[in-house]
């Protein structure tokens, strides 16, 4: 029973979107069911959550592993652990407000909920899959639906974006096609009693040989037979991901994408698929290939710090308002990355709760774009002004949601902020991966830091242009913001506050299984 | 009654009091409280004034240890001790902060429901006001470097929504955007310092006077390394200068001052607060509590960061006739003492000065708000004079606070108001810095004469604003004509802080500097670390008092300041138009080009990177990706037409049956299924590509 609940959540989706498209079904009743059908996802993974709770917190649980295409020893294997467990109930949460968010979508409305519904299945089975085959599968699976809602659901350019958001990932999933060949292939030389190729990434089998395990890293530590082949598994790997998170200079498919996407696909979009990216390279980059990550740390820790002063400076010079908020998520998936590239606990825990946070604060960015958008049909930011006289509510509400954004204390962006740095520069420390380049590890903290000035730069000239001044004539003829609004808006409001004031919400639930994973990088 | 649980919670209390006032007033302030909330909001505020100085009273009939509360905050696995703290950290030096903050506060609070009734956000002002105290009562009560930060950040916003509190105009957008980012500017110097302590020290980032806290682990540290605090590891000095480099964001030190008087944008309550007990006063009391890990080469570094501002900023202040503009730049000038203080030593002094600068120059803001709001909000002094008959009140505190800043103190005797003590404490620290820095040469006598001569500016330029406001005749009729004295919500808190200017003197009220004497031996009790003794300085106040005329220059200068100025700006226009000064005035006018400077250098090169960067994004980064598209796209369409007229043309050649079906299978070939496959072939040969580089580059 326990395991099949995990299965009725990734599914519940699913049968949801189906029930949209059955015929007879109105365009409001469509809605209705994509709501209940997120509720109720919402309710499965609270209760999980609450067993996984109830069990220890501990290594993976609810798993169900049936076999799949016995040819290729693919298994449908599922089950959470703590790695997952936060991502997955940031993402049955944001669903709930996405579907609340697409409330106005009036062109086929059916059609819309079932692929949204669709691709929410796709998202949670990414978050979910133990089997690197299902997880290839679940990872091409919400790239289509995500076409489609920006191809047809768009705006000007939607079809230029929509492809290139495709075949961009698509890029991305070549790379790491070509590493799980390799790495099937290459798994019964882990040990000679070991004939079976296997895709397990995790399980709770304490018995069974997984991509992860000592025997098969000991192929691919340095100085083992494979170490060539762990070395560009680890940069294809990480180009797959880093086009996904997405990290500087991979990311150019990221503002097309937003700036054509209707609000609640790009809420949906940098809430939680850009989080695949960074779940991924914690999923399998890094523990597949620590001793690779710990050869290339200062490499990728260079990407990671040129993404986050990239990416800020690219939206300084923005005047489409919502281009502007696509690139701040560029810039904060660098601390990402950045967190990942050092090594440290500190670090990759401050790596997490930023996935985390950003789920939150982009999120609410986008909804409050979007909530203007809608009524002045542009979002040309030098064309706005006096917002906040106009809705003080709003006003009050987009003070909480950018400064979350920028990262102040008290709202859930300076956690992850402040650990990825703080993390940083423990990565000097004996024994972590800086030791002998201590200038590296200083250079990435003083350039980390820095970037706190730039976005406070974009981020306050944004708000003055938007927020402050005096309201323009035009606004009198916008419609008032909607109890459906302010409801959205409060209640990424009020977690962005209670993010921001107890990380332990989120570090109780990953705290075991972290902590076997840094024990697995073998680094403390 | 266990005392120090009772002032924890006392002090608790007080900080969270404000807190919850400025919560209620964003939530039913509009709604349900309306023009009462100004009244809630000084009442809760005087509640939490009421606390603290109960607290203040129990822990000086107590005198307990330094108290130290922990609240785990966020988890750090793998580190030793396993989490970033937050709590309540209490000694002398909080304790009389907690007075400080909270006294003035209720006393801004009051004096705003006078000056801002009226105001279409009067609710909302006091929503803000109370969370600006709530965040310096954050700061005050910090028991890590953790969440002084916090609050750090939190001053920042509040203090970003105070100054941009009439955001309709275009001065106050630009204002207190300009005190953010340049706040930042400074807190990324924090966060390093910050970064650089929590590697060395391994998790532990406790204030100094805690057990177990910094100051433990790098004595402890230095010592099995080998160093000592005058012999200090690079890291060290490091840590100590970034961190540092916070307080002169906060305290708007050279070369981060520049926002300080723009901030004058704000209601002149905010200038009030923000340069009193608030904000400014953040970054000398980081300063102090950061105190004991500053090795020599920082104490350098901010003793000579404190000489430049405060002898720039007396400069400017000379020359500036906007009231507001002439107090903002004294409070520079004020905290460069204080940070001077600190660097040289004078570690009691520096913070006792502190406090009565907090009273007076409260009192003189509240006095210059009055006026301009008497005066149909005109700041210019030059419009002024005559004041003094129409506003007996404001004229009476503006005087008594003159003399406070001013240092004032009866000739041939050690008795005087109270920033006598304070500021004569830090000269006289200064020049026995300045004798022991004289050994590297004629450099180490700026620090005694630096001060000293700015001490005199200070009162010439205080009785020259005195003078243009309340002296001489009206040089605006119809101003004078319709000044008069404020309502009592607003003369009660000057004359309040007026009397505390008089009163924080160490024989009448001796417990301010008590607490900080307290402060400072504890921590001297528990280790070696560099500041010089309060009788050394007084040792040092008779090398400077024997050649000054045993206290008659302040006399000297504020008589000279008061007959220049008394008949408007007539003589001074004549002093200024000697060649030589002219020049100097000029640049004291303009800042020192200050502004100039960084709206070039640094606001400017930043947007035109911004741009660039943008245009390399879109037309590189960006450009590329097109480029690989298009192409494939190109392939696409050649091997189409190949397809259609050599493949196809052979198969129509051979057999014209097969011809029809051959046409529509090409028509699907070189569509869109085919198109795209190759765009991905390409991309994926790129990336390969690609990868193989890095891979051998990396590897070779």
């Amino acid at each position: 029973m326990d395991a099949q609940l995990l299965n009725w959540m990734i599914f519940a989706p699913t049968i949801g979107a189906a029930l949209c498209l059955l015929p007879g079904v109105s365009d409001q009743a469509s809605k209705k069911i994509a709501l209940l059908a997120s509720l109720v996802t919402l309710g499965l993974s609270v209760w999980i959550a609450w067993d996984y709770y109830g069990g220890g917190l501990e290594g993976v649980q609810f798993e169900t592993a049936c076999e799949w295409i016995g040819a290729i020893n693919a298994y449908y294997r599922v089950g959470i652990d703590g790695l997952s467990l936060p991502l997955v109930l940031l993402t049955t949460s944001l669903s709930v407000l996405v579907v609340l968010a697409s409330w106005n979508i009036d062109k086929a409305t059916k059609a819309f909920m079932a692929l949204y519904l669709f691709l929410y299945t796709g998202m949670l089975g990414v978050f979910l899959s133990l089997d690197m085959f299902l997880f290839y599968v679940f990872f091409e699976i919400s790239l289509l639906p995500m076409y489609f809602l920006i191809g047809v659901w768009g705006g000007p350019r939607k079809e230029y974006a929509a492809i290139k958001f495709f075949l961009y990932t698509l890029a991305g999933s070549i790379c790491l096609l070509v590493v799980m060949l390799g790495l099937y292939f290459l798994t019964p030389f882990a040990s000679p009693d070991n004939t079976t190729n296997t895709w397990i990434m995790a399980t709770s089998d304490p018995g069974a040989v997984t991509l992860q395990s000592q025997t098969l890293r000991s192929l691919f530590s340095e100085g083992g037979v494979y170490w060539w082949f762990a070395k560009t598994a680890f940069w294809l790997t990480f180009i797959a991901f880093a086009i996904k998170l997405p990290l500087a200079p991979l990311h150019t498919w990221l503002p097309d994408a937003h700036v054509e996407a209707p609000t609640p696909i790009s809420m949906i979009l940098a809430g939680v698929l850009l989080k695949m990216g960074g779940y991924a390279l914690m999923r399998i980059t890094y523990p597949f290939f620590p001793d690779a990550a710990k050869y290339y740390w200062a490499a990728v820790g260079v990407i990671a710090v040129f993404g986050i002063i990239y990416g800020a400076l690219c939206a300084m010079a923005q005047t489409d308002w919502k281009k502007l908020v696509a690139y701040s998520s560029v810039s904060h998936m660098g601390y990402v990355a950045l967190g990942l590239a050092v090594m440290t606990r500190t670090a990759f825990d401050g790596a997490y709760y930023q996935m985390i946070a950003h789920g939150i604060s982009s999120a609410m960015m986008f909804f409050l774009v979007g909530v203007v958008y809608e009524r002045a049909h542009h979002r040309d930011l030098s064309r706005f002004g006096g917002m906040w006289l106009k809705w003080p509510g709003y006003g009050g509400w987009s003070l909480v949601g950018f400064f979350a954004g920028m990262g102040l204390p008290g709202l859930c962006g300076f956690i992850g902020e402040i650990m990825v740095l703080l993390g940083t520069f423990q990565a000097a420390s004996p024994g972590a991966v800086g030791e002998n380049n201590v200038a590296m590890v200083y250079t990435l903290g003083i350039l980390s830091a820095s970037a706190v000035v730039l976005t406070a730069g974009y981020i306050l000239w944004m708000f003055q242009r938007v927020y402050l001044g005096l309201e323009r004539p035009e606004y009198k003829e916008y419609a008032p913001v909607t109890g459906r609004e302010y409801f959205v808006m409060a209640t990424l409001g009020v977690a962005a506050v209670v993010f921001g004031l107890a990380p332990v919400l989120v570090f109780t639930l990953t705290d075991k299984t972290f902590t076997s994973i840094m024990a697995s990088l073998g680094v403390s | 009654m266990n005392v120090p649980h009772v002032i924890t919670a006392l002090l608790v209390a007080a900080t969270l009091m404000p807190l919850v006032s400025s919560l209620l007033i964003v939530f039913f302030g509009t709604r349900v409280m309306k023009a009462a909330s100004g009244w809630f909001a000084t009442g809760v505020m005087a509640g939490g004034f009421g606390c603290s100085v109960y607290a203040l009273v129990l822990w000086l009939g107590h005198r307990p240890d330094t108290i130290c509360n922990v609240l785990p905050w966020i988890p750090l696995p793998g580190n030793d001790p396993g989490w970033l703290y937050l709590g309540a950290m209490i000694d002398g030096l909080t304790v009389a902060m907690m007075v400080m903050v909270t006294g003035i506060s209720t006393l801004v609070h009051l004096y705003s429901i006078g000056y801002m009734a009226g105001d279409k956000r009067f609710e909302r002002f006091f929503a803000y006001l109370s969370l600006f105290t709530f965040s310096m009562l954050g700061i005050v009560i910090s028991n890590s470097i953790m969440q002084l930060f916090v609050f750090w950040e939190l001053v920042g916003l509040t203090s970003y929504l105070l100054i941009g509190f009439w955001f309709e105009k275009r001065g106050p957008q630009l204002a207190c955007k300009k005190a953010f980012v340049m706040n930042r500017v400074g807190d990324m110097g924090f966060l390093i310092g910050f970064g650089i302590l929590f590697y060395k020290l391994g998790g532990v980032v406790l204030l100094p006077a805690v057990e177990g806290g910094i100051f433990d682990s790098v004595r402890d540290l230095l010592a099995a390394e080998g160093y000592s605090i005058t012999n200090p590891p690079m890291w060290l000095t490091a840590a100590g200068i970034s961190l540092f480099f916070g307080a002169i964001g906060k305290s708007a030190q050279f070369p981060l001052h520049t926002w300080l008087p723009d901030a004058m944008e704000g209601p002149t309550p905010v200038s009030s607060i923000v340069h009193s007990a608030t904000m400014v006063a953040a970054g000398v009391y980081l300063t102090g509590r950061i105190y004991p890990i500053l090795t020599p080469g920082a104490h350098l570094f901010i003793a000579t960061i404190g000489l430049v501002t405060l002898v720039l900023a007396a400069c400017m202040a000379l020359v500036m006739t906007d009231i507001k503009k002439v107090l903002a730049y004294s409070t520079l000038s004020q905290l460069g003492y204080m940070i001077l203080g600190l660097g040289t030593g004078s570690y009691v002094f520096a913070l006792y000065h502190l406090i009565t600068h907090a009273f007076f120059k409260c009192c003189l803001f509240q006095c210059a708000g009055s006026v301009i709001h008497s005066a149909h909000h005109q700041q210019d002094m030059r419009y002024y004079g005559g004041l003094k008959s129409k506003m007996p009140i404001t004229a009476l505190c503006y005087f008594v606070c003159t003399l406070a800043i001013s240092g004032a103190s009866i000739p041939y005797t050690a008795t005087g108001i109270s920033g006598f003590y304070s500021k004569d404490g830090i000269i006289a620290g200064a020049a026995n810095y300045s004798v022991a820095m004289s050994a590297g040469g004629w450099l180490g006598g700026l620090f005694m004469w630096g001060p000293l001569l700015v001490a005199y500016l200070t009162v010439f330029y205080m009785a020259r604003s005195f003078a243009l406001t309340f002296l001489g005749q009206p040089r605006d009729k119809h101003l004078h004509d319709h000044a008069h004295e404020v309502p009592w919500t607003m003369w009660l808190p000057q004359v309040c802080l007026a009397a505390m200017a008089v009163l924080t003197a160490p024989m009448i009220m001796g417990f301010w500097q008590g607490l900080i004497v307290e402060t400072n031996e504890t921590m001297i009790a528990r280790g070696v670390y560099w500041v010089q003794s309060v009788a050394d300085i007084h040792h040092g106040e008779h090398m400077i008092h024997g050649p000054l005329l045993h206290g008659f220059g302040w006399i000297v200068a504020l008589s000279a300041g008061l007959l220049m100025y008394r008949g408007g700006m007539g003589i001074s226009s004549k002093v200024v138009a000697i060649p030589g000064v002219n020049l100097l005035y000029t640049w004291a006018h303009n800042k020192f080009y200050f502004d100039a400077l960084y709206d070039v250098f640094t606001v400017g090169l930043g947007k035109t990177v911004a741009y660039i960067v943008s245009a390399i994004d879109r037309y590189l980064v960006d450009g590329a990706v097109n480029l690989a598209g298009w192409v494939a796209k190109l392939c696409a369409a050649l091997i189409g037409v190949i397809d259609s007229r050599v493949v196809d043309g052979a198969v129509n050649g051979a057999a014209s049956a097969a011809a029809s079906g051959g046409r529509l299978l090409s028509t699907t070939q070189a569509g869109r299924v085919r198109l795209y496959v190759l765009m991905l072939l390409t991309s994926a040969t790129v990336v390969t590509l690609i990868v193989v580089t890095v891979t051998l580059v990396s590897a070779g």
